[in-house]
């Protein structure tokens, strides 16, 4: 695998949406390949931030028990 | 009306996607109090139309699709055009930081607040954020985001490209005016 494939994979990767065998072609390239390796995490770390930043809302508490009384 | 087992049922396990759907309403309208409004008619429409959910298919999925779509009749009376991104080139962040010396990771990443992040994705056009919140918030494969957003799902990786992009933009800039970097190949600022 040369790292323009490794590049065109990348979010897939990420995304766990690459079938078995891409995924292996893709661990072995990461392996012998520090600067994708480099590219590779830094895509994890800023996907982990856009979860963690986001998740933190959560429904009210009073508007989810609103909600339980109007749906029952 | 004469409360079923059925129906109590059927609203319980919709009550478990409760908070994906407040987040999705909340990022998409930027507005807590329109998020609960939309969220609400969300779940007395997916109540009234529970028949046609599928047992055994992606609750969650279904019931984001009922709000997104509700959010696009009441807010943007059904005019899914968005900004296109295209402008935004292939902005690979993690290059340009390299590029000007600085450790992507430690120096930048690290550092970036919580709330700058929220608002970055904020900033998206509808269409994009929509799809970052279902695939890197809430989890969603590929394909349950394209049933929620009744899109191929070629459409949602490409969505999902041009957005990753363009946060990253927003990200970098919001790096530079915050001195975390700076740019025409200075140096990381240490701190």
């Amino acid at each position: 695998m040369k790292c323009q494939e490794c590049a065109d994979k990348l979010d897939r990767f990420v995304d766990r949406e690459l079938n078995s065998t891409e995924i292996l072609e893709m661990q072995l390239h990461l392996e012998a390949c520090p600067d994708c390796t480099d590219h590779y995490e830094f895509q994890s770390h800023l996907k982990r931030l856009v979860k963690h930043s986001c998740e933190c809302d959560a429904a009210p508490p009073a508007f989810r028990e609103k909600l339980r009384q109007i749906l029952s | 009306m004469a409360e079923s087992p059925a129906r109590t049922a059927f609203a319980e396990e919709a009550l478990t996607h409760l908070d994906t759907l407040y987040r999705g309403a909340l990022r998409l309208t930027r507005d807590p109090d329109q998020a609960q409004d939309l969220v609400q008619e969300a779940y007395l429409r997916a109540l009234r139309y529970q028949h046609s959910y599928q047992q055994g298919t992606n609750m969650k999925a279904w019931l984001f699709a009922i709000m997104r779509n509700l959010f696009w009749d009441r807010f943007k009376g059904s005019r899914k055009e968005d900004v296109s991104l295209d402008d935004v080139g292939e902005f690979v962040l993690y290059e340009k930081l390299r590029d000007e010396g600085a450790r992507p990771e430690a120096d930048v990443l690290d550092k970036l607040a919580a709330s700058e992040v929220v608002t970055a994705v904020e900033k998206l056009p509808p269409l994009h954020r929509e799809v970052v919140l279902l695939v890197d918030v809430e989890g969603f494969s590929y394909k349950d985001a394209a049933t929620a957003l009744g899109v191929p799902i070629g459409t949602v990786m490409s969505r999902l490209h041009r957005a990753r992009q363009q946060l990253q933009k927003s990200l970098y800039d919001y790096a530079l005016e915050s001195g975390i970097v700076r740019g025409n190949g200075g140096h990381q600022v240490q701190t």
